[in-house]
């Protein structure tokens, strides 16, 4: 024989404890926040390094990204060669001075005179120069070799400024490398970091599955019957509140004159019995009941019910089913087989409803027993 | 000072005047001889605006650390805003500069009442050799939403504009 009772329903999911949540979302969220971190740092490192290269090279190639002193070399050496040109005297030498002008207002600078000494003789020579342009006091040869000093000291502070200006390129290179270190280290850590409160975060997920699992199978063990592999008396009253507003059946089985089967057959013959006899209601019910054994000798089976005329047929269904099984009972004062007193009711389920479904199905169950057993009856109005 | 500078011959002190007058003529003679005027360019047309009259219009006074003289500075000029409104009607979309030391700009941006177009300094009017004869500055340089500039790195103060010989409005 095999049973076709259903399985007791699942136990609604329970909420875990809220020590248990609480640690669950810390790391959870100390992981979301070590990637957050790594962002922030990438996004900081980034913003930092990119004024600084456009400081410095931004105006590459462009007039301004000269310096002030290669410009002001320039224009004096453009003087010189204006001087010692073929051109009439008097263009040479509005020439030159308009380019030892610009020169002069490129050098005049207070960064220049400041750091180098040579810069103010450099400025005063050219106001001589100009002066003695005015009055053509100088001869053009002379006046383009007074030059060179104002030229030489350019060409130092340019070099000068070059070199300053590499030795801060370099240390912007070293300030990168070391920055580029410490994101490389930075990201790394806090990348293990997020992987491990990751970790942390799934080992704990797993645990509470496991441990909600293993509360699933506890409840499942406590609401069934060890012995048949039915529900128990918590599931019943677990279902029908599952089964709230719906229209079901209940019907009550009590085996007559178990003891004597038992003190006849032995208590393990008396174990048999009732297992036989829940695969046998089971199967007779098709599988339209979910059953449960109440403890002793009686079984319950709630289904759904419509009305008493399909109550009725079941619990007929049920006495015929065990008279064609033909379980023998060698101590019934009946000389009968095994025979059932059965008891039924409808009701809308409800918590309020089910005592008094119960009990009239048990008023039911007790009216055959006082006809005599062997034997059903529905109570009409539960 | 020595006894012979104390009894110098009155040819001698007219002779440093002289060269004193020359010196001064030397320093200013190239203004004059090259920078008269503000070329200011809409289209076809071109306005000169004779320094003399800038000088004149220049209706404002203010004191500013000029990071390439390394002190403060009385500056004289007048709002570039409103002047570019005098001359082109309203502020173009971008101006052009032309510089004297050939540096060459097309730049956005200017109905911003920070900018300032100056003719003097101190007082003086601004030559060739004073980075003028005009120059735009930033009144208020520390108050951009960049933060404080560097007044030590001059890179940071390369869109005042030098020496200018032209501006030419770009509709």
């Amino acid at each position: 024989m095999t049973s076709k009772t259903r399985p007791v329903a699942q136990p609604t999911v329970r909420p875990r404890p809220l020590a248990r949540q609480h640690r669950y979302f810390t790391w959870l969220s100390l992981s979301l926040m070590s990637f957050l971190a790594l962002m922030v740092l990438i996004v900081y490192e980034s913003r930092w390094v990119y004024p600084e290269i456009q400081g410095y090279f931004s105006q590459t190639g462009s007039l301004t990204g000269q310096q002030l002193s290669t410009r002001a070399r320039v224009y004096l050496q453009n003087a010189q060669s204006e001087l010692l040109s073929d051109q009439a005297e008097q263009d040479a030498l509005d020439a030159a001075t308009l380019d030892i002008d610009l020169a002069y207002g490129l050098t005049d600078v207070h960064i220049y005179r400041r750091e180098y000494t040579c810069a103010e003789p450099s400025l005063k020579e050219l106001d001589r120069l100009a002066a003695l342009f005015v009055t053509r006091g100088i001869d053009r040869v002379a006046a383009a070799m007074a030059l060179f000093a104002p030229i030489q000291c350019l060409t130092y502070i340019e070099m000068n400024q070059l070199d300053r200006r590499g030795a801060a390129i370099n240390d912007f290179s070293e300030s990168t490398r070391q920055h580029s270190q410490v994101l490389t280290y930075s990201s790394l850590l806090i990348f293990v970091m997020g992987l491990a409160f990751w970790w942390l975060h799934e080992r704990q997920l797993k645990r509470t599955d496991r441990a909600t699992q293993e509360t699933f199978e506890w409840i499942k063990r406590a609401m069934r019957d060890p012995l048949t592999g039915i529900g128990n008396r918590s599931a019943l009253h677990h279902d029908v509140l599952a089964q709230q507003h719906q229209s079901l059946g209940l019907i009550l089985v009590d085996i007559d004159f178990f003891k004597q089967y038992n003190d006849a057959y032995g208590h393990p013959q008396g174990d048999t019995l009732l297992r036989q006899l829940a695969t046998l209601i089971g199967e007779t019910l098709n599988d339209e009941a979910q059953l449960y054994r109440l403890g002793g000798d009686e079984f319950a089976a709630l289904l759904h019910c419509p009305n008493t005329d399909t109550l009725k047929r079941y619990c007929r269904q049920l006495i015929e089913g065990l008279r064609e099984a033909g379980f023998a009972h060698p101590a019934h004062p009946d000389q009968k087989g095994v025979t059932l007193s059965v008891g039924g009711s409808c009701f809308v389920a409800d918590e309020a409803t089910f005592p008094n479904a119960y009990e009239a199905a048990d008023k039911a169950l007790y009216r055959v027993k006082a006809m005599g057993r062997d034997g059903w009856q529905v109570t009409e109005d539960a | 000072m020595n006894a012979v500078a104390l009894h110098r011959s009155p040819w001698g002190r007219v002779r440093d005047r002289l060269a004193c007058a020359l010196i001064v003529v030397g320093i200013t003679l190239p203004a004059t001889a090259f920078a008269q005027a503000l070329n200011m360019i809409n289209g076809d047309v071109t306005q000169k605006v004779a320094l003399s009259d800038l000088h004149a219009m220049s209706d404002t006074t203010f004191t500013l650390y000029d990071p390439y003289q390394g002190r403060d500075v009385e500056m004289q000029g007048v709002e570039f805003r409103t002047f570019l409104i005098e001359q082109f009607g309203e502020v173009p979309p971008a101006l052009h500069f032309t510089a004297w030391d050939d540096y060459e700009v097309t730049l956005e941006g200017w109905d911003d009442p920070n900018w300032y177009l100056i003719s003097s300094e101190d007082g003086d009017p601004l030559t060739i050799r004073t980075r003028g004869p005009v120059r735009l500055v930033e009144r208020d340089y520390n108050n951009q939403g960049n933060g404080d500039r560097d007044v030590e790195n001059l890179r940071e103060f390369n869109d005042w504009i030098w020496m200018i010989r032209s501006i030419e409005a770009k509709w």
